[in-house]
């Protein structure tokens, strides 16, 4: 075993950085992905358990008939509450705590592509929690649903400031929700250690990149909504107003086009942590690997395309029904084909029970109750009796915790030793997971027969004589044992941290990179980047591979940049702090947006500047040959195709709605805005020659172009300005009717993108007056430059479809 | 109002692909658990078992074979089902049927029976028999109209026209509830459905049109006070009032249950609302009118005469 331990030597590099600082300063600007991961963990538990006790609260309300533990207005709060906090609060960012710990380490690398990034994720994360439950304090929590089904959540029909809690922390969540999966999707593709190609990757890995594409194309959609929805509430436009002619349909699918992939958010972490769990502790490698990769992206692609199967009841038609049905059914076969693969992991092995292997195992049994549930209503005229019915209460549980959260129990259990140090309490392990599954069954089983008994979701109370005494009195006593379960991990988690006994770097002999570190890691992770000999590279260096040959050690080369950790940094929490504030005012006082606003937008700068005098990583070049800041950069605009396209789209849908004037044939300049679209057009010419001359070290030209660009970038405000005037002279205002809310908001969120362009620019054109514009920083301008031609088709998009089509 | 029960044809399409669909995920959820049970009894490590498995990395006929079989049974599944959803939606209102515009308002349900200038609220009454369509229409937040012995809800969203068409089979009663969460009593949104041979259907409907007859005693007291107070600005009482925000009460006492299905609609339980109707259900348009115990106790003896 002498190569074993050479491999796992660690930690006497004499070029490793110092330790990290322990004290509070040192966490708040923290930067490294354990460190984040620890907090995005523990911040995610307090959730789980504050929406743990939410759920508690419903279930003895609903213990037996009449019962009086809260009231109507409370119990819509907290099932309101529940469900954002167990969504947005808790599993998700309980994956994010192993996407942040473990992902790196998986693939060999240092830290993420963007750790200030990653840090600002966490903190506005927090900022958005804080905010949501900060509704509590006031007395005025959210209660119209997770959902927030339109036209419930419009102003007359939910007039406090419950909703705007809900959405404005929405928006901020699903914010750190974009810019982590940005930094994951360019982590992976691009921070390989040499020799992990893709299909190489664990599967662990292979699920998150699927998760953070399904969060980057699937959260624009919900954002838009939201936004329609938040002008609607604090400006009076009209998207979700029935009798300005909007159509209640929309809030749906924007909600839902992002709602049915947010649930493969949620389990695809959870899949891809059983995928790791159950080959270790079988000691097989994962069987069919590439068709459990395969099928993992099959039903991320499927996801996007299913959604109106929650919208069964709502009339869209036999036709569309009929579609969604039969592209909900098609999931379940890449879904069957993994609990297949995972089986035939097991078989055949030498399977040792431990704790984590309890819960992997657990999930393959669970999941699939909630997955055939889910084929139940897939079918449509099937759904009509189960939709909104407890029937669906329990399935959802069924995927949510009998998936996710028995998942990330699995994940717990696995992972614990390497980011503690410590061994957890098998023995106390085996009654916490007992007592979670047992509680969970007895909990949520019972809910299939209250469904099917028609007891509806959603409401405070029941009669005497319903017939859902029984199983709800049964359903409560469940989730009581549940709850101990749960709290129980504390104690066991507590204990471990107190006084378990030291975790080996590879206590599980696993199969995978990350085991081949010390555990804890090291601040730089691995003293020389890992060599990889093929999917499951750790293990084939102790074992060899299926015929036990081992791969000629390969000699780790020190790495010739030496190993460079960025430096921590206060401007995501100020950054965090600002939008955090932002929010508070929307409730408050505009000035206190403005302030807000102002702080976020002077913390961005700082952050920006951070980056230009003191870059993450000395190389930025990764494994796909491209540059981590333009692969962001191609990412980030596909979210925001999606962004865009969704703005589009309600345009178009509600045009010819509008049940007054003026109407866009009566208002809209053509010849105008021809030439301001010129101008536009003739600004990426600019920019093209800005580049060529940064590029080449031209300075007299790259100062002028980087300016012109500038310019006729503020020339298209200009006449968007004029527009806008002129538009509110002539009687069109975001308020006074459908068109004039999906045109000022459509122009005017592509007239921001124009204006961040613009101040963008400035700030380069700036560093190239003071002489810090090398040719080296050519990629900044290229990044920008990318941007701005991505903002000027979009207008071209805009144009021909708003202006030019009759 | 169990869902299993099917009282009418629409019921029944639902109940037929509901057995289908149950039985071939049992099947499957059996076979899985029954490998999982065998899995973890024979693969478990022995003690002192240090010896490696067989590295398997996989199997392309296995792996073919998993994935075309669950096709083939959803199959089984979807011909049933698209077959259903085809006969159960019809997108036009069969010109023989009986038409009833449902309505849905916070928190309680409206039916108008254009053809026989009926209207009433939370009680639903329907001949056995003949094909009824409810149109689903409503002036405030999305509900949805679910009757389970009657077949699978549809949502009642202002600014669309929805439409359910069924055949009730047999006199019955059934309890239906709103199934779109609509904002605080939500769960106090309930209706009766009383689905009559159509003779005493008819008679029904007679009852419904007749002018309701003049109160003596109490109930005159009551309705002097009914008449002289804020009800009439929201309550419709044939010859006496022509409100339109809440229910119409012209034949209230021949309505079994009270407040959209939540209490026996006895005179005290009336008198006890119109006390104080917040109390009762969270939420509620109903203003308190503070009446004394005396005036409730009349108008609810006035109202529950109303049959």
């Amino acid at each position: 075993m002498a190569t074993h331990e050479a491999a796992l030597r660690t930690h006497d590099a004499a070029h490793a950085r110092a330790a990290e600082g322990s004290g509070v300063l040192a966490w708040l600007t923290t930067v490294d992905h354990k460190r984040i991961g620890i907090l995005y963990g523990s911040t995610a538990f307090a959730f789980l358990l504050i929406g743990g006790l939410e759920a508690l609260l419903i279930r003895t309300q609903l213990l037996r008939p009449h019962m009086g533990v809260v009231s109507a207005q409370t119990y819509n709060a907290l099932f309101t509450m529940h469900g954002t906090t167990m969504i947005f609060l808790a599993v998700m960012p309980l994956n994010a705590a192993f996407f942040n710990y473990i992902v790196p380490l998986m693939i060999g690398a240092r830290d993420v592509a963007f750790p200030r990034l990653n840090a600002l994720s966490y903190w506005i994360f927090l900022a958005g929690a804080l905010f949501l439950n900060a509704s509590f304090l006031v007395g005025t929590p959210p209660d119209a649903g997770w959902f927030g089904y339109a036209n419930l959540t419009t102003r007359p029909f939910s007039p406090g400031p419950n909703v705007d809690f809900w959405l404005l922390s929405l928006q901020v969540l699903g914010a750190s929700s974009v810019i982590a999966a940005v930094n994951f999707i360019v982590t992976i593709l691009n921070m390989r250690a040499p020799g992990m190609t893709l299909m190489r990757m664990p599967l662990f890995v292979w699920m998150t990149l699927v998760t953070q594409f399904l969060i980057v194309l699937a959260f624009p959609s919900v954002t838009v909504g939201l936004i329609f929805l938040m002008f609607d509430r604090f400006l009076g436009t009209h998207f979700y107003d029935v009798a300005a002619g909007g159509d209640l349909h929309l809030w749906q699918h924007l909600f839902w086009i992002f709602g049915h992939p947010e649930v493969y958010i949620l389990i695809l972490p959870a899949f891809g942590i059983v995928s790791e769990v159950l080959p270790t502790f079988s000691r097989k490698p994962l069987f069919g690997a590439p068709v459990v990769i395969y099928s993992g992206v099959l039903i991320g692609f499927f996801g996007f395309g299913v959604w109106s199967h929650h919208m069964f009841a709502v009339g869209m038609g036999p036709v569309a029904d009929a579609a969604f049905s039969i592209a909900t059914m098609l999931i379940a076969v890449p879904t069957g084909v993994k609990i297949f693969n995972w089986l035939a992991t097991m078989w055949g092995g030498r399977i040792r029970p431990t704790v984590a292997f309890h819960y992997a195992a657990g999930l393959v049994a669970l999941f699939t109750i909630g997955g055939l549930s889910g084929v139940m209503h897939a079918s449509p005229p099937v759904d009509l009796q189960q939709h909104d019915s407890y029937f669906v209460v329990a399935h959802m549980h069924y995927v949510l915790i009998g998936g996710s959260l028995i998942g990330i129990f699995a994940g717990l259990y696995y992972w614990w030793p390497k980011m503690t140090g410590r061994m957890l309490d098998e023995r106390l392990g085996r009654l916490q997971f007992w007592l979670v599954v047992l509680g969970f069954n007895v909990a949520f089983f019972p809910q299939h027969f209250l469904g099917a008994l028609g007891m509806p979701r959603r409401i405070y109370t029941y009669g005497v004589g319903s017939g859902w005494e029984l199983w709800n009195l049964v359903s409560s006593v469940g989730a009581y044992v549940l709850g101990i379960g749960v709290l129980l991990f504390v104690l066991i988690a507590a204990r471990s941290l107190r006084s378990g006994p030291r975790a080996p770097a590879d206590p599980w002999d696993a199969r995978t990179l990350e085991w081949r570190t010390s555990s804890p890691p090291p601040v730089h992770d691995f003293d020389a980047i890992p060599p990889v000999y093929g999917r499951d590279s750790f293990w084939r260096e102790k074992y060899g591979d299926a015929r036990g040959r081992k791969p000629a050690p390969r000699p780790e080369t020190p790495d010739p940049h030496g190993i460079h950790l960025p430096s921590p940094s206060f401007w995501p929490v100020v950054i965090a702090l600002g939008i955090g504030t932002a929010a508070v005012g929307a409730l408050l006082h505009t000035a206190l947006v403005v302030i807000g606003a102002g702080i976020t937008v002077v913390g961005a700068f700082a952050f920006a500047l951070q980056h230009h005098r003191d870059p993450a990583h000395v190389v930025q070049i990764g494994n796909l040959g491209v540059d981590h800041r333009k692969l962001a950069m191609w990412v980030f605009l596909g979210s925001e195709c999606f962004f865009f396209g969704t703005l589009i789209a309600t345009y178009i849908a509600y045009k010819g709605r509008s049940v007054v004037g003026p109407l866009p044939h009566e208002i809209l300049n053509i010849p105008l805005t021809t030439l301001s679209t010129f101008d536009l057009l003739m600004s990426s010419l600019l920019m093209v020659l800005a580049l060529a001359a940064v590029q080449r070290d031209d300075r007299a030209q790259s100062r002028l172009w980087l300016a012109g660009t500038a310019l006729f970038g503020l020339i298209f405000l200009g006449f968007q300005a004029y527009e806008f005037t002129h538009f509110v002279h002539e009687g069109l205002t975001l308020q006074s009717n459908l068109f004039g809310s999906t045109f000022f908001v459509l122009t005017g969120f592509h007239g921001g993108h124009v204006t961040l362009g613009v101040l963008w620019l400035l700030a380069l054109l700036v560093l190239d007056l003071r002489g810090r514009l090398a040719v080296s920083d050519s990629i900044k301008v290229e990044v920008a430059a990318l941007y701005w031609h991505f903002v000027d088709i979009v207008w071209i998009v805009i144009f021909t479809l708003v202006y030019l089509l009759p | 109002m169990s869902t299993l029960h099917a009282h009418s044809d629409f019921a029944r399409a639902i109940l037929h692909v509901y057995g289908i669909i149950t039985w071939t995920t049992a099947l499957i959820g059996v076979l899985v658990f029954v490998v999982l049970g065998i899995i973890i009894v024979r693969f478990r490590a022995r003690p002192g078992d240090t010896e490696l498995p067989s590295q398997t990395r996989g199997h392309t006929v296995l792996e073919i074979g998993w994935t075309i079989g669950p096709a083939l049974a959803l199959l089984i599944i979807a011909i049933p089902t698209i077959q259903i959803v085809f006969r159960t939606q019809t997108a036009a209102t069969p010109p023989d049927s009986l038409q009833v515009t449902v309505r849905g308002l916070q928190w309680w349900w409206e039916f108008r029976y254009p053809q026989l200038e009926v209207v009433t609220a939370n009680e639903l009454h329907l001949p056995a028999g003949r094909r009824v369509a409810l149109r689903l229409d409503g002036p405030d937040v999305i509900h949805s109209f679910w009757v389970p012995g009657l077949g699978g809800k549809r949502d009642v969203i202002p600014g669309r026209l929805n439409q359910i068409t069924l055949v009730p089979e047999g006199p019955g009663e059934y309890w239906g509830q709103c199934a779109e969460f609509c904002g605080a009593s939500h769960a106090n949104m309930g209706m009766r459905v009383v689905v009559q041979p159509p003779e005493e259907f008819d008679r029904w409907v007679a009852q419904q049109k007749a002018e309701p007859g003049e109160p003596a005693g109490a109930a005159a007291t009551g309705k002097t006070i009914f008449a002289g107070s804020a009800c009439v600005g929201c309550h419709t009482i044939r010859g006496v009032s022509a409100g339109v925000l809440g229910p119409d009460l012209t034949h209230f006492g021949s309505r079994s249950r009270l407040a959209a299905g939540m209490w026996p609609n006895t005179p005290q339980n009336v008198a006890e609302w119109v006390k104080d109707p917040q109390r009762l259900k969270p939420g509620v348009k109903m203003p308190t009118l503070g009446l004394s115990d005396e005036q409730a106790t009349a108008v609810a003896a006035y109202l529950t005469g109303l049959k």
